[in-house]
């Protein structure tokens, strides 16, 4: 038996000698050599590098079948609003698809690019997309330095729009009003001041209307329609695009750089702080916003003071931002005691708070210029304006002014729905004196930088945040921008009247022609 | 028929959907070390396409311009005929493709490019050369390569590459604001890869001075004798062999001869 067994071991190593194995080997080596040389094995297309990903599947029809969606829109790594990671970006296309169809932005300028890439800054390719790869620039950390820094007198304003929708960062139900908590977050935070742009809402509508006004009774040369200027986006669209029409915009700056230019002026003067010192910081919902401040005209208070590098505005969170860092420093927003915003720059009336809806600008400002015409308090239907609420493209009304005659408005949200009232314009085809055009679809509420609470955005998330703004507005005490106390003492303080010398240096601007920028389309 | 992409540098708005396309489709990695977009974008062994910003002048106005960047797949491809384990092929569609399997990392295909275009793992133990593949198995299935199906702005045409550059003719002969070259037409032999703009090609980065005698065939003038001269090599020693030994036997017979006489 043993016997068997040990012959059969020598069989087997007599079957695979070293000098066999090498053998087999080296014939194996030679043979693959050659066919490796012979380019054998490279028929398919299988041994080739490359192409074992995928791509979404409108790109997987015939080259030269159209996809519907495609691409992504072009975004210069400065940007002051909106930055992209590559990485997680996966072509899906729906950037382009708001920014060409609702925005009309891409696709809507002529080619070659001028010396800049067009972007209205309007952060809605943020808000679309559904892997998060374009965000806002992020300037938490800025804010935090400054917040840090002893020195610095560091105050903040929040827009109108973010206390109906911060509270959804938080679970909360999208148009949950947080308002008292928010103030309180950002006291928590360390800001020395927490004033609302609500406030400045109001200053606007003063000017505004005023302007108006004047407009129609012919006692400043400009031309009729009046357009809205609060909208950041909306301006640079209409720089890009109908620099022609320029002459409608009214000349009033945006809330927020109102509120901007008197904090380094009206409130250091009256708090006895260097200008030099303060920081001055908004929660936006607003990328646009981020554009706004750095626009080389914002620097009112600079000239007032005669200090060069002075900003009016030194920073700007959008409502995700803000978000990010009161979860970063362990604020539980839902727990927080409400607050209320700080004395001099924070008090505001329902007209401010509609600001944040489309329609609310042209609502407010309709209520006191109503007012400012025949010194009589608007009848109810002017507190309630239906025809301009509500998430319709191009809205219209028309309001019996005792004195004037029939004033007509017309009110627009996304740029897409702008068109058809500038091309009206452009053609004398506009009936209007005074038009509200606000870039984002809905309005700020449903701006570049506010919650991802749904993606692609719904109406149906415009409408809870849009409806939450109006009932703040029916539970105002005061709901003409004109009742504004702290508004009246600050014309009274500082300001004399609306439209004075000073008023013009701090509160009005001048637009920039980018038509050389975007080229018109030719056919 | 084979197969080629025609550029329109005017039409780009530099958004690098295709650069992502690229990546996605082949599965490359995003390496912080190199760019792969902006001024400064180069080609390495997982940006098989980058888009370059050029700021240049155009008359006395300052332009931006954005530049594709990825192999020009060369009618008669120099770094295929360097490529002696058969790595790198032409392909009847177009595309001249690489296959990893075949590499023995030599990279003579990387001298012989005039375009630049083969990159190296450096940083890989066993590293192979890589190289656009103008997504050669989505040609094969009918479609067009990654980039070209992406572009939201039109600047990439695919197609026949001979219609190509009849449009691309058409093109820049019916709008004078063209230049009056197609890049890639002539350049190297020829590149299915076709280039057109408003600007001219040496301001935006491409290399100008590239014969259009098919690289190839400076080498094939060459190569082409290697039979005659192995032949006559042959033929020369053998002679000299026959010779060699006739007169040994010669003399070898005539000692014999001595000896025995």
């Amino acid at each position: 038996m043993d016997d068997r067994v040990k012959d059969d071991e020598l069989r087997l190593e007599k079957q695979v000698t070293r000098r066999s194995f090498l053998r087999m080997m080296g014939g194996l080596g030679l043979a693959g050599i050659t066919v490796s040389l012979a380019g054998c094995g490279a028929s398919t297309v299988a041994g080739q590098a490359g192409g074992d990903g995928w791509l979404p599947q409108q790109y997987q029809g015939r080259g030269a079948w159209p996809a519907q969606v495609r691409g992504r829109v072009p975004i210069t790594p400065d940007n002051p609003s909106i930055v992209r990671d590559d990485e997680k970006c996966i072509l899906c296309g729906q950037c382009l698809e708001v920014c060409k169809n609702i925005q009309s932005v891409f696709g809507h300028y002529g080619l070659p690019l001028a010396d800049e890439m067009v972007c209205v800054n309007c952060g809605q390719c943020a808000l679309w997309c559904p892997t998060a790869a374009i965000t806002e620039r992020d300037d938490t950390q800025k804010v935090l330095q400054a917040l840090q820094d002893p020195d610095k007198h560091v105050v903040v304003q929040t827009a109108p729009a973010t206390r109906v929708a911060l509270g959804e960062e938080f679970g909360l139900a999208p148009g949950t009003w947080v308002m008292g908590q928010q103030v309180a977050a950002l006291k928590r935070l360390g800001f020395d001041a927490v004033f609302d742009t609500n406030f400045s809402a109001d200053l606007t509508i003063m000017e505004e209307a005023t302007e108006l006004i004047k407009r129609i009774k012919g006692d400043i040369n400009k031309p009729l329609p009046q357009f809205t200027s609060c909208s950041p986006g909306w301006v640079k669209f209409c720089e890009y695009f109908y620099p022609d029409l320029l002459p409608h915009m009214s000349s009033c700056k945006s809330p927020q750089q109102m509120l901007g230019a008197l904090v380094k002026t009206y409130y250091a003067k009256m708090k006895n702080i260097n200008p030099e010192n303060i920081v001055s910081v908004s929660i936006m919902p607003c990328t646009a916003k981020k554009f706004e401040v750095q626009r080389p005209e914002m620097n009112s208070s600079a000239h007032y003071w005669n200090k060069q590098n002075m900003r009016d505005m030194d920073a700007v969170l959008t409502t995700r931002e803000l978000a990010r860092l009161i979860k970063q420093q362990g604020i539980d927003l839902n727990k927080l005691p409400e607050q209320n915003y700080d004395p001099l720059l924070g008090k505001s009336t329902g007209g401010a708070i509609i600001f944040g809806a489309t329609g609310g600008v042209m609502e407010a400002a309709v209520r006191s210029a109503y007012y400012f015409i025949t010194q009589q308090q608007p009848p109810a239907n002017l507190l309630t304006l239906t025809p301009v609420r509500g998430l319709e493209g191009v809205k219209e009304a028309a309001v019996d002014v005792p004195g004037v005659g029939t004033v007509k408005v017309a009110v627009c949200h996304g740029m897409s729905n702008g068109r058809q009232v500038l091309e009206a314009v452009r053609k004398g085809n506009a009936p209007w004196h005074f038009v509200e055009f606000m870039c984002c679809p809905g309005g700020c509420i449903s701006g570049g930088g506010q919650p991802r609470s749904a993606v692609p955005p719904s109406d149906e998330v415009r409408m809870q945040r849009i409806n939450s703004l109006y009932q703040a507005d029916a539970r105002m005490q005061w709901r003409e921008s004109h009742e504004n106390s702290e508004v009246l003492a600050l014309y009274q303080n500082f300001l004399e009247h609306p439209m004075s010398e000073l008023a013009e240096e701090l509160l009005h601007t001048s637009y920039t022609d980018r038509g050389k920028k975007a080229k018109q389309l030719t056919a | 028929m084979s197969k080629g992409v025609l550029v329109d540098l005017t039409k780009c708005v530099g958004c690098g959907s295709c650069m992502v396309a690229c990546k996605m489709w082949n599965k490359l990695q995003y390496t912080r070390t190199a760019s792969d977009k902006g001024g400064e974008a180069s080609l390495d062994a997982e940006n098989w396409t980058v888009v370059n910003k050029v700021e240049t002048k155009k008359g006395n106005e300052s332009v931006w311009r954005f530049v594709k960047n990825q192999c020009l797949h060369c009618e008669e491809p120099a770094c295929a005929s360097a490529c002696f384990s058969k790595a790198i092929k032409k392909t009847k569609d177009g595309p001249v493709v690489y296959d990893a399997n075949l590499c023995v990392g030599c990279r003579y295909c990387m001298l012989a490019c005039p375009f630049n275009i083969p990159k190296y793992e450096w940083d890989k133990t066993f590293p192979q050369v890589r190289k656009c593949q103008m997504c050669s198995d989505r040609l094969h299935a009918g479609e067009s390569p990654a980039c070209v199906g992406v572009c939201p702005a039109g600047a990439l045409t695919y197609g026949d590459r001979h219609n190509l550059l009849s449009q691309a003719r058409e093109k820049i002969n019916s709008d004078s604001s063209y230049i009056k070259h197609i890049y890639g037409e002539k350049e190297a032999g020829g590149t299915a890869w076709l280039y057109i703009s408003d600007v001219p090609f040496e301001a935006l980065g491409f290399r100008t001075n590239i014969t259009t005698r098919p690289l190839p065939q400076y080498t094939e003038s060459i190569l082409s004798l290697t039979p005659a001269v192995g032949l006559g090599w042959g033929a020369l020693l053998t002679g000299m062999y026959v010779y060699n030994r006739r007169r040994n036997e010669i003399a070898r017979e005539n000692k014999s001869g001595k000896d025995n006489g």
